[in-house]
């Protein structure tokens, strides 16, 4: 006894079909209820042990090889009506899409992360303190006593007081390094980065400006390592290993001796490009803390010696970024902050991750 | 402080040249400002003949000229009226650039006539307004003489930075001093200073009114009488000097007072001895004295002030400036002299009040060389007597207080341990020599004797820099600072807080603002009670510091607004300011938005930038700060920054974290402001706890593998109910099972009653042990219904 269908046949009769309506008439025609191949097995009793066994292997056969056609074709067609349909599926896809408003970081924040990435890796720590201070803090303890002349260089925003002495508007952020030495013993080792204010507005100046000053006191730093750190902060800063500068003496009333330092410029096109040529630009100033400071501080300078530094950032900001107009950094322009500022994910670090 | 080349070589004998001067000036501290050196812009411009002046064919003011130079004949239009054959003048050629007038030189044809170079005015020269004619030259000047020597301009004028230390190098003398201790030369000996006998005693006698322990406020005055002067102009080369630092030329006598005060930092006065009755007297100035000053304004003096006075009248302040009535003019025959010492914090005092500068100010401020006293009087003397004739009396001075020159112990190891730098003790021995100093030496031991001249120094710290400035601050040597060993905390938490939630802010999309710590005073006293105002302010709107920075930040909007952009998110992170707070300020994170923030877009609904669109950022920024953003609880905020009914602030335990909403409309209107603003306020200070969690801490992920089921129920409240209330509540009923609830739809109107509201709420379960049976969600959904209804007097919809 054999099949009378040729297994052959059904499949191609399968993938000839068209649509899912006589599939499903192909389908029952031999896997339904009374399909072909359900009305054979209920024969098979009929048949001899050996016989049977025979039979009912080739309709197993039938059975799978017809259920796989099946499955297969109503994939195709499906597949075939969906693209149909695709083809008629277009949209404008240049039409443009759906605003969003990119936040972005001020140059001035962006100079302060990199300044205290720098100094972190030479292990300063970063401190914090008040604008509003007290004239012992803001000049005398930095031995810049009542109308001493240096005091005519900061001109001073002063704030009335209900009771007592009139404070001051920070002129820098060495007020911090004052508070710092009175509550901390040395060894020390800090930037502070912070506004501060001088009463003063034209075009190169603006009433608050930002600053970060350094500050290490401890048995043996030396105009040397003063030299040396700035250094290496402004070759990290700059990007530029081969740094043209200058540092020279100068005088601040807090530190002794007291330096200035220059980098080397060149100006092409209105552009300014740092580091090289042989003009000089004036980027910071620092010296050995003034004993008669570290006195006023309660630090013993006849044990304890250190330096300090101070810069502008908004000239650091000026320079690294090519900003040439100062009161743009106050402006809240928006479309100044777009063009200028940063992605809140462009860390600048050295990794650059 | 300016002076030129030659002036300098006049104290300084040296072979260098201007460059290696001006670079030496830098090195040493005496920071260059400018240099002017004529004979390099200058250097095109010689004496030329006219050979030929002919009638221009075409115009007929214009001369065409053939002019002949050191390097050939040139043809030149000129129109020029005194243009005329045989003259010399001075010739500019082809490609030369024209100082006065800015311009480089073409060649060019005038009115159809070639003309190479021209003939310049000594307006086109840049050194007078004179144009009327062409430079005429003396002519002995022979062809290709330079311009620059015919007119005495080839001395090259350098401008230098002199630090407030430095009140010895506001002379040309300190600074040949400080250049001959750095090597470039030697310091010549001080011609004017030699004594000149008197021959009669002078009738006016100087006095001074100051007791004991105010003496050091005029520590000494000394005087001269001058018989029969003849005051005059003064001779060209000082007349020149003068003017190439900036100073007019007036008369001799006053020219003298004003070149000793450059040359050797010595301020002088010279009185018309005739209008002076009786003797002069230093005394403070009694109340409502006025003086008349030379620049004939009238000074109300006050009694702090020291002022000179005759029996009459005052006739100067102290330090500051002389008087108006006794001045010197061409017609003075008779002539008493002042060299004064002055405290320097009187006359900063004085010359502040007054608000009047002068160059002797600039110089008692910084302090003066306490023997100038007697060498001020020599050095007058002998210019007056050379410049004016005349007799002299003898000296008048009155009692000096004895200044001992300071003595410092130094240790010259201090050098090498403070600046870093080896320098051998016989180099320490001769910079210090060479700057004035004198030194005994006892093996490392340095007894040094500070000169008059520099009260500055004052310990061993100074005396490093004198050496080391001298030596060169380019020597000092690198060190490693790299600190490897060592890792400090970099950040505290208070202050990682605050720098790091600018990135957080900005991450949701806000621009960054730096604004002022200043504001407006009346939309500060809208926004607080509690102003701190500025005494001095730079500007009226900028009288007292920020109680908020909501107000700049709202500022920004309509000047962004005449830009075309009417939306944005900014914020701004910094202090804010309050009388009441802790050290005065306080630290905020503040950010507004506005406007459609999606901008003007096709397949957008045009919606503004609204509470709950800031309430999302703000939870955003929070969890961020590892705030636990559901355990905020929900408070009315007491200012009239916000918006009543549509604000809030967000607290955790006694902590206020952060204030959001929308902004007041009366604030809004203060500021021009006629759209909604949204904002919020972030107290970073509060963060630090958040932030200071420890990441190593984080807990094991619990992979639960059973079935989570959703459950929907609405019901109806009163509107008073708030729906952060509703949530806590449902949480607490089992934290563990109820994983999250959520209100999909909040409906308030016609279809059910005023006064309620229906919130539809989903319940996100999670069983913990095994999947849940019918039973058990059906038991927990009534527990829920019942809770709900019970607490908020609320109605199941169904």
């Amino acid at each position: 006894m054999s099949l009378s269908v040729n297994a052959l046949d059904i499949k191609k009769r399968i993938e000839r079909c068209k649509n899912l309506q006589d599939l499903e008439v192909i389908r029952l025609e031999y896997l339904g209820k009374k399909g072909l191949i359900p009305s054979e097995m209920k024969l098979l009793s009929k048949l001899s042990i050996d016989e049977r066994k025979l039979m009912g292997q080739e309709l197993n056969k039938l059975k799978s090889l017809v259920e796989e056609a099946v499955s297969n074709q109503k994939i195709q067609i499906e597949n075939e009506e969906i693209e149909k349909k695709l083809e008629n599926e277009n949209i404008d896809i240049t039409l443009p899409q759906k605003e969003t408003l990119s936040g972005k970081i001020h140059p001035i924040s962006q100079t302060i992360f990199s300044v205290i990435e720098i100094f972190g890796n030479l292990n300063y720590s970063v401190e914090a303190g008040p604008d509003i201070e007290s004239d012992f803090n803001n000049f005398s303890a930095l031995n810049i006593p009542l109308h001493h002349p240096a005091r005519e260089m900061q001109d001073t925003f002063y704030i009335k007081n209900r009771d007592g002495e009139d404070s001051v508007l920070r002129t820098h952020t060495s007020p911090v390094q004052v508070r710092t030495m009175l509550k901390t013993k040395p060894p020390i080792k800090i930037i502070v980065p912070g506004r501060t204010y001088r009463s003063d507005s034209d075009s190169t100046h603006t009433p608050m400006f930002h600053q970060v000053e350094g500050l290490m006191v401890n048995k043996d730093a030396t105009m040397a390592d003063l030299k040396s750190t700035l250094i290496t902060f402004l070759k990290e800063f700059f990007e530029i290993d081969d740094l043209k500068y200058r540092f020279r003496p100068s005088y601040f009333p807090f530190t002794e001796p007291s330096a200035e330092m220059d980098v080397a410029y060149t100006k092409k096109n209105n552009v300014l490009k740092i580091g090289e040529g042989d003009k000089w630009l004036e980027i910071l100033g620092c010296g050995m803390v003034n004993p008669k400071v570290l006195e006023n501080c309660n630090i013993d300078s006849s044990v304890y010696q250190g330096f300090a530094f101070g810069m502008g950032i908004e000239r650091l900001s000026m320079l690294k970024y090519g900003i040439t107009d100062m009161r743009g950094l106050f402006d809240v322009n928006i479309k100044w902050l777009d063009h200028y500022g940063f992605s809140p994910l462009d860390l600048r670090n050295r990794a650059e991750v | 402080m300016k002076f030129t080349l030659n002036w300098l070589k006049d104290h300084l004998e040296t072979s260098k040249d201007l460059d290696s001067i001006v670079q030496t000036l830098t090195n040493i501290g005496l920071e260059i400002e400018n240099v002017e050196d004529k004979s390099k812009s200058y250097s095109d411009f010689t004496v030329a003949e006219v050979l030929e002046a002919k009638q221009h064919p075409d115009a007929d003011r214009l001369k065409v000229c053939s002019v002949k130079t050191s390097y050939g004949t040139f043809q030149v239009v000129c129109g020029a009226p005194n243009a005329r054959v045989g003259m010399k003048g001075i010739f500019a050629p082809e490609n030369s650039f024209i100082p006065g007038t800015g311009i480089k030189l073409k060649k060019s044809k005038i009115r159809g006539v070639e003309s190479c170079g021209m003939l310049v005015s000594e307006r086109e020269m840049g050194i007078s307004d004179e144009h009327d004619g062409i430079i005429e030259v003396d002519p002995k000047h022979r062809l290709g003489e330079k311009f620059i020597e015919v007119f005495n301009l080839d001395d090259p004028i350098i401008e230098i930075n002199i630090t407030p230390n430095r009140g010895d190098c506001l002379s040309v003398r300190g600074v040949a001093r400080d250049l001959a201790a750095a090597g470039l030369g030697t310091l010549k000996e001080n011609v004017l200073i030699k004594s000149i006998p008197g021959t009669f005693e002078s009738p006016i006698k100087w006095d001074k009114a100051f007791s004991g322990d105010e003496e050091y406020l005029c520590p000494g005055v000394a005087g001269r009488y001058f018989k029969n002067v003849t005051n005059k102009e003064s001779p060209l080369w000082l007349q020149q000097r003068l003017k190439a630092i900036g100073l007019r030329p007036i008369s001799a006598l006053v020219d003298i007072t004003n070149y000793i005060t450059y040359d050797l930092g010595r301020p002088l006065h010279v009185y018309d001895a005739d209008k002076i009755e009786g003797n002069l007297i230093m005394r403070f100035a009694k109340k409502n004295e006025t003086c008349l000053t030379l620049d004939e304004e009238k000074r109300e003096c006050t009694s702090d002030m020291i002022v000179i006075s005759d029996n009459q009248q005052l006739h100067g302040i102290g330090g500051v400036m002389g008087g108006f009535d006794s001045g010197c003019s061409l017609d003075t025959k008779n002539v008493f002299l002042e060299v004064a010492l002055f405290d320097p914090i009187s006359v900063t005092k004085t010359g502040r009040h007054l608000k009047l500068q002068s160059d002797a100010r600039y110089r008692f401020e910084r302090g003066l060389d306490s023997t100038s006293i007697k060498w001020g009087v020599d050095a007058a003397t002998s210019m007056i007597t050379d410049l004016c004739g005349g007799e002299v009396s003898d000296p008048v001075q009155t009692k000096v207080l004895d200044n001992k020159n300071p003595k410092i112990i130094f240790n010259t190891s201090k050098v090498k341990s403070l600046g870093g730098i080896e320098i051998k003790n016989d180099k320490q021995k001769l910079i210090l020599e060479s700057l004035g100093f004198n030194i005994v030496e006892k093996n490392n031991i340095f007894e040094i004797t500070v000169p008059s001249f520099r009260s500055d120094i004052e310990g061993e710290a100074d005396i490093v820099e004198e050496i080391m400035r001298i030596y060169g601050f380019d020597k000092i040597p690198l060190t490693d600072v790299s600190d490897r060993d060592n890792k400090n905390n970099i950040l505290s938490s208070e202050l990682k807080s605050f720098y790091k939630i600018k990135r957080i802010i900005a991450n949701q999309g806000y621009l960054e603002a730096v604004t002022w710590s200043f504001m407006d005073e009346a939309v500060a006293k809208i926004v607080s009670k509690d102003v701190i105002e500025i005494k001095n302010p730079i500007s009226s709107d900028l009288s007292v510091m920020r109680p908020s920075n909501i107000p700049n930040l709202l500022n920004t909007i309509n000047l962004n607004k005449s830009k075309v952009i009417n939306n944005g998110k900014l914020f701004e992170v910094g202090p804010i300011f309050g009388a009441s707070l802790e050290n005065k300020q306080i630290n905020v994170a503040t950010a507004i938005g506005y406007g459609n923030v999606n901008g003007e877009n096709w397949n957008s609904i045009n919606q503004d930038f609204d509470v709950f669109a800031i309430k999302s950022d703000l939870m955003q920024i929070l969890k961020n700060l590892n705030v636990p953003v559901d355990n905020l609880i929900y408070e009315n905020i007491e200012n009239k920054i916000f918006h009543p009914g549509k604000s809030s602030s967000l607290r955790i335990g006694k902590n206020i974290l952060a204030n959001f909403g929308e902004l007041n409309p009366i604030l809004l209107k203060s500021i021009d402001i006629g759209h909604s603003v949204v904002a919020f306020e972030i107290f970073t200070e509060k963060l630090a706890q958040f932030l200071a969690k420890k990441t190593s801490t984080i807990s094991a992920f619990d992979n639960n593998p059973y079935q989570m089921v959703e459950r929907d129920f609405a019901f109806l409240f009163p509107k008073s109910v708030k729906a952060n209330d509703v949530i806590s509540k449902i949480k607490k009923i089992n934290k563990k099972i109820i994983e999250k609830v959520s209100i999909f739809d909040v409906y308030e109107g016609e279809k059910i009653e005023s006064n309620s509201k229906s919130i539809a709420i989903r319940v996100l379960l999670q069983p913990i042990e095994k999947t849940f049976t019918e039973d058990e969600i059906e038991s927990l959904s009534s527990k829920i219904i019942e809770t709900i209804t019970s607490t908020f007097s609320a109605t199941l919809r169904k």
